[in-house]
């Protein structure tokens, strides 16, 4: 426990100093590494643990963001009021639209979820363009802070806290609880646990995330549009994030948000536009094909093994 | 002795088929009865509607006096009834204690989020089932058929139950399995607690039950002593056919 | 409005075949395939080639659509599924992964606009005093044909009742001496044949477009929640009220709000009836 609060700290520490070594440049690459860590941590929650894998989650985002751009595009809310009411909005009407959703076995929950994303796109470029911007969306709205490294520190800071946060709830009783649910669902309601309240309650975790993240990266970026929030690529991304790094585990999506953001920075130059996708695909089914418990398992592992041999050379010594 | 479970009129149909038809049973406080009937007589089913893992189609199932119909599984298990499986269920990438923690768990969010690592309680459990001390780290792809089964009683143990409905929890041991698993359930009997058996093997059966009830296509057709029931004409016919 | 409720009967044809094709993998095989829609658009893309671009004659490039949904059935059954089958959360993934990377594939091949394709058969005919197109009338006569000889194949044949078997009961079929390697294959192969034959139709009604293989997985599954698993009778009836929704929705009201009251639909029935109108068991 306290050897992994320093390593949190050291991280911190090393984090807090970079932009003394890093261009602007650069600095925004982390900063786009920082919201994604955030929304594949949302996603890890729910999905990663209970198994119930969401399709939806740009639709949490999505209503986060485009609830801070309309009220303070349309009534200049102050950003300290238009934030929490977008993070509110979100987990309502994730709860109202998601928890029947719930209500299917893990396999079809996905595809609700989906249905979800997509119709809310199509919705988003149609309904009402004069509150929503329409396809074009919204631009101009005010930012949080100006500047690359206000931004920085910012959404490093968020990311931080709301790791630090998921790392502690999952490392309790309740991370053994939704992972079981993952493992046999039946098994855990005759252990006497209401697994319809676990899951709302990772849900409400996850939709608060992905809330605060939403709200937030829409007041980094000033503009919101349908395509940017609801597109099936954004879906994609939070989910190779998440299952790339490593699901069931809080530092997993973090690690996958990095690797993916700077890989996908490292190949741009080199892969023109459509061929991009393409590729991360590929790469994620391989990924995924021989190593399904992503990077950060694989660290561990590694670690554990390592671990072993040295308490093992370390037990020989002694013995000769 | 107060009646602990009443089961009036179970029926269930699957498809055109009456898995269970009109059986009625009780068990008293304390007692242990076993269950038997020759394969696909319906104990399981029976199991699984007790449970509430299905629903019955007709009939009505009382417990502690009261009826608990339209209670879900884990709120049955909350009141106090808890089972194992015939083919058991461990959760598979948890280790022993973390498995029998699931039992131990509260149904109560902040509860769980503020649970301490509780080695203690699940450790004394663990022991108590027969585990030893270097084997509660251990996974369940890494444990014998006997570990298992003592996992899932563990499991189910941890959830304090008044009744116990133990589903063919000696198949698949060897002898020496047997005999310590069935010491067991003599000191968990011993301890008061009350058991619902269901087992092929009749010879381990018998010093651990106190009334047998008989089941055939799904039907009732003897309850009594084991002695009485082993002698029973019906049953005869039952196992080994006209 | 008559001819809207026409259409919307013709559609449903269209959409229980899209139905079927999905949930015969969950019922066999217990998989979350969502590479699915995909079959539907190599079956519409494939057909495009086949009939547009190199002007072959309808009915080998019927056939060749069909064999590319079959071909690339059999594929993500052999590449991906095979080898994550005890992990179905695995396989709902990487068959979503798959699914993207087709989407891309397609935009590089094809670009990423949306093509309208020509009919299969040009023209209008008159039903009950209304004017259709013969091509959605030819959709639905084909959808049922297809249904009916499925219906045949699964009841009637070796082959088509060791599936049937494997469905019900995967351990008891494995003792029969069923091969399930053999089952699967053909039940994939299966659902790719239904999906491009379905993906031939919708194209033609709606438009190619490589983003075309997600409209149909959440149809699929409207269709699933609503008339309940296990229950073909429930798939039949869903699928008449998903097309007649559909069809209202996007004749009468705006074509963009296509899957919206689908999707209002699943969450009145996702509360209200969860099993599914005519549902054995709960999803």
């Amino acid at each position: 426990m306290k050897k992994t609060l320093l390593l949190w700290a050291i991280f911190a520490g090393l984090m807090c100093l970079l932009p003394l070594f890093t261009s602007t440049g650069t600095l925004r690459i982390f900063i786009f590494a920082n919201f994604l860590a955030i929304f594949a941590m949302s996603w890890d929650i729910l999905s990663g643990y209970t198994g119930y894998i969401s399709f939806g989650h740009p639709f949490l985002i999505g209503i986060a963001g485009y609830t801070t751009a309309m009220l303070t595009h349309h009534m200049e809310t102050p950003l300290f009021l238009s934030i929490p009411l977008a993070v509110i909005v979100t987990m309502i009407a994730g709860s109202l639209f998601f928890f029947p959703a719930l209500r299917t076995r893990g396999t079809y929950f996905a595809l609700v979820t989906l249905a979800f994303m997509e119709v809310t796109y199509g919705l988003m470029q149609v309904v009402k363009p004069s509150l929503t911007g329409g396809t074009r969306g919204l631009s101009g709205l005010p930012l949080l802070v100006t500047g690359a490294i206000p931004n920085y520190y910012l959404s490093f800071f968020a990311m931080l806290l709301i790791a630090i946060g998921l790392w502690a709830l999952t490392r309790s009783g309740l991370g053994t609880a939704l992972s079981a649910i993952r493992m046999d669902e039946d098994a855990v309601k005759s252990a006497g646990l209401s697994t319809s309240k676990l899951k709302l309650f990772a849900f409400m975790i996850s939709a608060l995330v992905a809330g605060i993240g939403g709200a937030l990266y829409t007041h980094y970026l000033g503009s919101i549009s349908p395509r940017n929030m609801f597109d099936i690529n954004f879906l994609f991304t939070i989910l190779i994030a998440a299952l790339i790094g490593g699901e069931q585990s809080i530092v997993g999506p973090i690690l996958g948000a990095y690797f993916l953001t700077f890989l996908l920075e490292y190949l741009r130059p080199y892969i023109p536009g459509a061929w991009r996708y393409l590729l991360y695909g590929v790469i994620a089914l391989i990924v995924y094909y021989y190593a399904p418990k992503g990077l950060y398992n694989i660290f561990q592992a590694g670690a554990n093994r390592f671990g072993e041999k040295i308490r093992r050379n370390g037990q020989y010594g002694q013995t000769t | 002795m107060a009646k602990l479970l009443d089961v009036q009129s179970f029926t269930k149909k699957f498809g055109g088929l009456f898995a269970v038809y009109d059986l009625s049973f009780h068990v008293d406080e304390g007692e242990s009865l076993g269950l038997i009937g020759p394969n696909g007589s319906g104990k399981t089913t029976t199991f699984n509607m007790i449970m509430r893992e299905l629903k019955q189609d007709e009939g009505e199932i009382f417990f502690e006096g009261k009826e608990i119909s339209k209670y879900s599984t884990h709120e049955r298990v909350k009141m106090g009834i808890s089972r194992t499986y015939q083919i058991p269920r461990p959760f598979r990438e948890m280790s022993v204690t973390k498995n029998i923690r699931i039992g131990i768990m509260p149904d109560e969010i902040m509860r769980i989020i503020a649970m301490n690592s509780q080695s203690d309680t699940e450790r004394k459990i663990g022991k108590s089932v027969g585990f030893k001390e270097h084997a509660l780290a251990m996974y369940p792809r890494e444990l014998s058929m006997g570990d298992l089964r003592r996992l899932e009683l563990a499991r189910a143990l941890a959830t304090n139950p008044k009744l116990l409905l133990l589903d063919e929890v000696f198949a698949g041991l060897t002898v020496g399995e047997i005999s310590e698993l069935s010491e067991l359930l003599k000191e968990k009997r011993k301890e008061g607690l009350t058991f619902i058996i269901v087992s092929h093997d009749l010879k381990t059966l018998a010093p651990l039950v106190d009334r047998v009830v008989v089941v055939n296509f799904g039907q009732m057709i003897a309850d009594g002593s084991f002695e009485d029931v082993i002698a029973n004409k019906k049953v005869k016919e039952a196992y080994l056919g006209k | 409005m008559g001819g809207i409720i026409i259409q919307g009967f013709l559609l449903s044809g269209l959409y229980a075949l899209i139905a079927v094709g999905f949930t015969m993998i969950f019922s066999v095989g217990r998989v979350l395939n969502l590479a699915y829609g995909v079959y539907i658009m190599i079956g519409g893309y494939a057909y495009y080639v086949l009939a547009q671009v190199l002007a072959l004659p309808k009915i080998p490039s019927f056939l060749g659509a069909v064999l590319a949904g079959v071909a690339f059935g059999i594929l993500t059954y052999l590449v991906l599924v095979r080898r994550l089958e005890d992990n179905p959360i695995a396989v709902e993934i990487s068959t979503l992964i798959l699914a993207v990377v087709m989407q891309a594939v397609i935009i590089l091949i094809f670009s990423p606009a949306p093509r309208s394709m020509w009919p299969l058969i040009p023209g209008v005919i008159h039903l009950f005093g209304v004017t259709i197109s013969k091509n959605i009338f030819l959709a639905m006569i084909v959808s049922w044909i297809v249904l009916g000889a499925l219906l045949v194949f699964v009841h009637k044949t070796q082959l088509g009742r060791a599936i049937r078997a494997v469905s019900m009961d995967t351990k008891g079929s494995l003792i029969s001496g069923i091969d399930p390697s053999k089952i699967n294959i053909v039940t994939w192969a299966l659902s790719g044949a239904l999906g491009a034959i379905a993906g031939v139709f919708f194209a033609t009604y709606t438009q190619l477009d490589p983003h075309m293989w997600v409209f149909p997985l959440i149809t699929a599954v409207a269709v699933v929640i609503v008339g309940g698993i296990g229950s073909i009778m429930g798939s039949l009836v869903a699928a008449h009220i998903v097309g007649f929704l559909e069809t209202i929705t996007t004749g009468v009201i705006a074509p963009e709000l296509r899957g919206v009251f689908t999707l209002l639909l699943i969450i009145v029935i996702l509360i209200i009836v969860p099993k599914g109108l005519l549902g054995k068991e709960e999803i």
